[in-house]
């Protein structure tokens, strides 16, 4: 380890994180079929070794559907922070460079921010109908506020510089200061925005659904997991809570990590480090 | 150490969702373990709290899920075996064309507040009911009126023969002391209990009517405690209540100092097969299902389910095979019932041009044999039917998926697609609810049906001026040799199991001889609370 300076061991460290994640990813998807399948021949079985994380009521796999749970939350974590890492440079840029909607975007996100989370997300939830698009909705259009206030201050700052002012002054458009210099500006700030909204998303989702405003019950969901297992803690059935609980609090973790160490890299206060 | 603060934050975050919904309502008091020998505390379902309290006419008793009032008394009460008593009534008579009811009534009945109940509160309240009922139908009511102080009449708008069903289950309000803001809250009824104390969302206190005019009450004080299934069971295992009631997930366990005991019921779970093929209705609605469209492919499904299978894996042996609407009712046809036949399931198939392919799956003209079907939501025990209904189909080459639909929009949903049902009433009305056409729609009201030669029975049924007369009409409507909604006939429901219903009893306790359930988990046990008791070397 020592042979390796502290920015190869923060690579490292991003490339196996990003790589469990992607292999969560994607086994979920490959043991879909398996986390539906129900077999009542084998219910309520404890850990063992033949299934590892035990089975539920209906005889399902709980390895495969915490598996096959984990890789929806991860997919509609990526959805979800996508559109609301865009949402926030849209309204970001446009708020920082037009003083009527500053007034309007500053108000909104105002609002959004004022209203708990969880609550906004099953209104909007709700709203749409439930179901996958519910909850992609819910989760994108109410945690773009914060992102968007960092790449407002951004953009109010890099207004000033010189070199946009200068670009300013020689005639260049406002719509080519914004692609040739502001852009290329926030890119780091938004894509770190972007990696640290997956654990917000994913949480989100995950209590939405266990609060039963977000995905269907058939769905492999850790949040249909979760509620699920509630009816069955006080019989002792501990396995079908505490693995599924646990992978969901993991991948929130490697997120977490994942977002940090690229700051790292990105930022250039820490980028030689 | 900002890396840390967030994994512990994470988990905090997740220890707090997962700990949200655990609680359930604990009992205010903790009337359990101590002193009072003619006391029973009931640990009942949260969703049997009456919501607008314990006035008839917005659902005491004769909501959804019917069970004596208690509170007051009713005319008419149901058997054991669910034939016709009296209560208040002391003898009924119909007019020949079925337009007039009169019903005389006892005169030493008083209620609570120390007045008489006369006819004139009778007619007031089905006038009261007919005007302000959120929940049940009373549209075949004209009007009620006291001809003297112990005989009303009910003039009807149509014939109506199952009218004693539905005296059964309307309480008796009191003329000069109902208020219907107030009513709810503070019941005043003529019945063997009086309410007083209903703390919301935790318990009910009811005790023995000292000036009831039947048998006085051998439980004293009946208390009533709404808790969540998990919290009714922890109540039992801390001896905190005497009754609880569970389900089959708590079927394996056992409570030191508690039986097990399972009522049969007629509390059915079945799926609606539409039987016209799909469609849109005016309202932009899909109606119809052309898989299920086909008589031959009903059958075949009704023939293909096992039943007992059913019973063994999703209710841990606790239930009984469903074959109507009605098993065991004095209306029920035995002729519904069916042996589990996949071989006389697979014929039909074949019969119906639905060939097997290589996939393990049957094709007719290139298409699929596929259904999708929903389920409510949260409801573990349908979701579980549902997942094994999957499971029996698909060994028969049928397609199957599953999902999960609330109630907003399963109604609308079921039209075309089949959906997990629960039913089961007191009365034969139920068998016209779901298979008479409604009005001039000509389709069924909750999955798209008609056969004019079952209307007919039905509505003779309610023609008739006998009640036994009417049993054997309900009976032909289901099946008369030739047409009905049997296996042989239209089969546009399939039926599964009848849900037992489950209590953890306390050793001692003699529960009374139990009515078989109706649909709803809820104070049905208690219809007989007066005739419960402690056994001598009981508990208490």
């Amino acid at each position: 380890m020592n042979a390796l300076n502290r920015r190869q061991r923060t690579r490292l460290l991003l490339l196996a994180a990003g790589a469990v994640l992607l292999a969560v990813t994607l086994a979920g998807m490959l043991c879909r079929e398996r986390a539906m399948e129900t077999d009542f021949s084998r219910v309520n079985l404890a850990p063992g070794l033949s299934c590892l994380f035990g089975t539920d009521w209906m005889g399902r796999d709980m390895l495969a559907r915490t598996l096959a749970g984990l890789s929806l939350s991860i997919r509609i974590g990526a959805l979800t922070a996508c559109v609301s890492a865009a949402i926030a440079l849209a309204l970001g840029v446009v708020s920082a460079l037009s003083r009527a909607a500053d007034a309007l975007l500053s108000w909104l996100m105002d609002l959004f921010l004022g209203i708990p989370h969880i609550l906004l997300v099953m209104l909007i939830s709700l709203a749409f109908g439930r179901g996958f698009v519910g909850v992609a909705a819910g989760v994108s259009l109410s945690h773009w506020p914060s992102l968007a206030r960092v790449i407002r201050g951004e953009v109010l700052q890099l207004r000033q510089a010189v070199y946009v002012q200068t670009a300013r002054k020689l005639g260049v458009s406002r719509l080519r200061v914004v692609r040739r210099h502001l852009l290329p500006h926030l890119l780091p700030q938004v894509l770190t925005g972007l990696i640290l909204q997956f654990p917000h998303a994913i949480l989100h989702e995950a209590s939405v659904t266990f609060l039963g405003f977000g995905l269907s019950s058939e769905q492999p969901a850790i949040g249909v997991i979760l509620s699920e297992s509630m009816r069955y803690l006080t019989t002792g059935r501990w396995w079908l809570a505490l693995f599924p609980g646990l992978a969901l609090v993991g991948v929130v973790l490697l997120f977490a990590a994942v977002g940090e160490h690229l700051r790292r890299l990105l930022s250039p206060s820490s980028a030689h480090q | 150490m900002r890396r840390i603060l967030a994994g512990l934050l994470t988990a905090a975050l997740t220890a707090g969702i997962l700990s949200g919904c655990g609680g359930g309502a604990s009992p205010a008091s903790t009337p359990g373990g101590g002193g009072e020998a003619r006391q029973v505390v009931v640990a009942m379902d949260p969703n049997s709290e009456p919501a607008s309290g314990f006035d008839p006419a917005f659902g005491w008793g004769a909501g959804e899920h019917v069970h004596e009032p208690l509170i007051q008394s009713t005319l008419t009460v149901t058997n054991a075996d669910l034939t016709i008593g009296y209560d208040l009534a002391t003898g009924y008579h119909v007019s020949e064309d079925g337009l007039t009811w009169t019903v005389t009534i006892r005169d030493d009945a008083v209620f609570t507040d120390g007045e008489a109940l006369t006819a004139e509160d009778v007619a007031f309240t089905y006038n009261t009911v007919k005007e302000s009922s959120s929940v049940n139908d009373f549209t075949m009511l004209d009007y009620a009126e006291a001809v003297d102080g112990t005989t009303v009449v009910f003039h009807m708008t149509r014939p109506f023969s199952i009218w004693p069903y539905t005296m059964a289950v309307v309480g008796i309000v009191p003329e000069h002391a109902y208020d219907p803001a107030a009513y709810g809250s503070n019941p005043i009824g003529s019945g063997r209990y009086k309410l007083v104390q209903w703390d919301r969302g935790q318990q009910v206190i009811l005790e023995a009517n000292p000036d009831y005019y039947g048998d006085a009450p051998q439980m004293q004080r009946v208390v009533i405690l709404f808790m969540e299934e998990d919290a009714a069971f922890l109540a039992a295992r801390t001896g905190q209540v005497d009754v609880a009631y569970t389900s089959a997930t708590y079927s394996d366990q056992s409570v030191e100092g508690y039986t097990l005991t399972a009522y049969a019921s007629v509390d059915n779970r079945g799926f609606n097969l539409p039987a016209v093929p799909a469609g849109t209705d005016e309202a932009g609605r899909t109606v119809g299902n052309d898989f299920t469209a086909d008589v031959r492919v009903r059958r075949a499904i009704n023939l293909g389910v096992d039943r007992q299978a059913m019973i063994d894996h999703v209710l841990n042996g606790y239930g009984s095979p469903a074959y109507s609407v009605c098993d065991g009712l004095p209306w029920y046809n035995p002729a519904s019932e069916v042996a589990y036949d996949p071989e006389g399931a697979t014929a039909l198939l074949e019969e119906a041009g639905w060939a097997l392919s290589g996939d393990g799956y049957r094709y007719k003209d290139g298409v699929r044999a596929e259904l999708n079907l929903l389920y409510s939501t949260g409801d573990s025990v349908r979701q579980a039917l549902c997942a094994d209904f999957a499971g029996q189909m698909e060994r028969l080459g049928i397609a199957c998926t599953q999902e999960g639909v609330g109630w907003d929009t399963a109604y609308d949903r079921a039209l075309s697609q089949p959906l997990v049902w629960g039913w089961g009433a007191h009365t034969p009305m139920e068998l016209y609810n779901l298979y008479h056409t409604v009005g001039d729609s000509g389709s069924a009201q909750y999955s798209p049906y008609a056969n004019p030669a079952v209307d007919e029975y039905m509505d003779r049924a309610l023609a008739s001026t006998d009640l036994e007369e009417s049993y054997q009409l309900w009976q032909l409507a289901q099946w008369d040799g030739a047409a009905g909604v049997t296996q042989d006939g239209d089969i546009p429901w399939v039926w599964l199991v009848n849900v037992d219903h489950l209590y953890w009893v306390r050793d001692g306790l003699q529960i009374a001889e139990q009515k078989i359930h109706p649909h709803g988990h809820g104070w049905s046990i208690v219809n007989n609370v007066d005739r419960w008791s402690w056994s001598a070397g009981g508990e208490r």
